[in-house]
């Protein structure tokens, strides 16, 4: 039944329905909470790319794509895939260098105390809180939501930032795999170079997702695809893509690890009426 | 009028509703709007999606607004009736001992003719039905000036059984309200479960879905209609709110099953057999 070309594609007749789907989810948001428009922070990859042109076809000029490159860091063919789409699609947006508020945080950083690949963690992790904090500056300042550009890839692996990049108040592509929404950007006319450049969470210079992950999202997105949609075991989805259960492994217990990172906070039940509990409500509701 | 006797026509009106959840008040406008559309366009019977009142979404909102709820019912009751508009209305109905159902009203000359409580709560997935609402136990038939009206309610129709039993008691059609959330293929698959219940039972289905979003749930719409034969006789467009007017043939039943043996040829030891098996399977697994 199984066989090694398993992967999560989108049936092509239904990205038209798909699309419509992305763009009203995010409409509805901002009309039920009231917000007069959206702001997505843009780096020229492809997510956020994808989330700019959806949020553009829900809300179209009331929005704001704030680009925030961190000069000598984020490559400049970044920036420049950013501004050519927000001038191609003539989409409100502001250019902001992150540096000088990386540094101060830098500067508060205790000297030698700690090892070195642990400094640089910490420290690559305000960047994307840098840039979560000008989100909100913005999104409050204009009564906007920020609109998310986490993908189900990376809401898996836990590969974000908690209260960075992962802050935002919805996730219009969360669902959709990597290898999905290089599909859905084909699909919207994404330019080429967006979507065929390597991802990388720009957190310092020459990185790339896929030499951090140690696979290509094309490997992963067909594995998390068996364990998540599928239901398959760690074993089962090693012998149906044919690839070691080790590799497998790895992955699962990543995807366990970071199930953090998809919640808010836990709160410690006291009363029966524990607000992540036993209170259910959804946001949408009247 | 003179009767045609190969042939007579009801004409349905599908409000493919665009529910906001807990929006009682502006469901009901909603419903309102469509019912008196309906009308102009000289529609005999009327049907809003399942749960039209409330709205659907798993959420403590349903034990919160359910006289809300009754109370639009009684609104929409006597509207039908200042139209002279049969209507089938999905609801949360509650018991004098305070259980809640997932229901539908049948209203005609002003009146609630009668009710229906779903037979099977979804509990899978996003689901959560079981955490309000109890089951219904009971498949009636409703007699209208129209025809024999059987009416389910979404999962209802994923099983045989329902549906056999209305044909059973003597259905000329059968109504299915709905709330049904958007996956990949899901249009397909509904697709596939009607005209099976079609097949199964030589009678027309109709399906009344939501159409709209509410936290990221996307309602699909697509309301549509199958004849005895099992043809796609119209489908409403997805995700908007529309009003579905079908001229469907309650004869072409009869016509069919002349020849086609699948419900006059139902065996009685065999239905027993069914019920044995059954009892064996519980027993075994229960």
């Amino acid at each position: 039944m199984m066989n090694g070309r398993i992967q999560p594609e989108l049936p092509v007749s239904e990205l038209p329905v798909i699309t419509r789907i992305l763009v009203k989810s995010i409409q509805t948001r901002v009309e039920k909470v009231g917000a007069k428009g959206g702001l997505v922070a843009l780096s020229g990859g492809i997510d956020s790319s994808l989330v700019a042109l959806l949020t553009q076809q829900a809300l179209g000029d009331r929005m704001l794509a704030l680009i925030m490159p961190e000069e000598g860091v984020t490559p400049e063919w970044d920036l420049r895939d950013a501004l050519n789409l927000v001038e191609q699609h003539q989409i409100p947006h502001r250019v902001i260098a992150i540096n000088d508020a990386v540094a101060l945080f830098q500067s508060y950083m205790p000297d030698n105390d700690f090892p070195e690949a642990v400094r640089r963690l910490a420290l690559a992790n305000v960047k994307p809180r840098v840039r979560m904090i000008l989100n909100y500056l913005y999104a409050n300042l204009l009564g906007y939501i920020v609109v998310g550009t986490s993908n189900k890839t990376e809401l898996l692996l836990g590969y974000g930032t908690k209260y960075g990049d992962l802050a935002a108040d919805i996730y219009p592509i969360g669902d959709l795999y990597k290898t999905q929404v290089w599909q859905l950007a084909e699909y919207l006319g994404l330019p080429a170079n967006i979507i065929k450049k390597k991802p990388s969470a720009g957190l310092w210079k020459g990185q790339t997702d896929e030499e951090e992950l140690g696979h290509t999202y094309a490997e992963i997105d067909r594995v998390l695809f068996c364990l998540v949609d599928l239901e398959l075991s760690v074993r089962e989805t090693a012998q149906v893509l044919e690839i070691p259960e080790e590799a497998v492994q790895d992955l699962y217990q990543r995807v366990i690890r970071n199930e953090h990172k998809r919640r808010p906070p836990t709160i410690t039940r006291i009363s029966s009426m524990c607000l992540d509990k036993d209170w259910r409500y959804p946001v949408e509701r009247y | 009028m003179a009767p045609n006797p190969l042939s007579r026509k009801l004409r349905l009106g599908l409000l493919q509703v665009e529910t906001r959840l807990g929006d009682i008040a502006g469901n009901k406008e909603r419903i309102k709007a469509l019912m008196q559309q309906a009308h102009e366009q000289g529609v005999d019977l009327a049907v809003t999606p399942e749960l039209a009142t409330l709205g659907f979404g798993s959420g403590d909102i349903y034990l919160d607004k359910v006289d809300e709820n009754l109370m639009a019912l009684e609104e929409i009751r006597e509207f039908a009736g200042d139209l002279g508009l049969w209507t089938i209305v999905g609801f949360v109905d509650r018991t004098p001992l305070g259980f809640f159902h997932n229901a539908a009203a049948l209203i005609g000359d002003g009146k609630i003719q009668g009710k229906y409580y779903k037979v099977q709560l979804v509990n899978y997935r996003l689901f959560d039905e079981k955490r309000y609402f109890a089951p219904g136990h009971r498949l009636p038939v409703f007699s209208t000036p129209f025809g024999r009206i059987g009416i389910l309610i979404c999962e209802d129709v994923w099983f045989p059984e329902p549906a056999r039993a209305l044909t059973f008691r003597g259905a000329e059609i059968l109504i299915v309200l709905s709330a049904s959330p958007y996956t990949t293929t899901k249009v397909k698959t509904w697709q596939n479960f009607l005209q099976e219940r079609v097949l199964d039972n030589l009678l027309p289905v109709a399906f009344a879905n939501q159409a709209g979003i509410q936290d990221g749930v996307t309602y699909w719409g697509g309301s549509m209609v199958f004849s005895a034969r099992g043809e796609l006789l119209a489908m409403a467009p997805l995700l908007e709110e529309h009003l579905l007017v079908v001229d469907v043939d309650l004869e072409e039943a009869r016509t069919l099953r002349r020849r086609d043996l699948r419900v006059r040829e139902v065996r009685r030891e065999i239905l027993e057999e069914l019920l044995r098996a059954y009892d064996e399977m519980t027993r075994e697994n229960g």
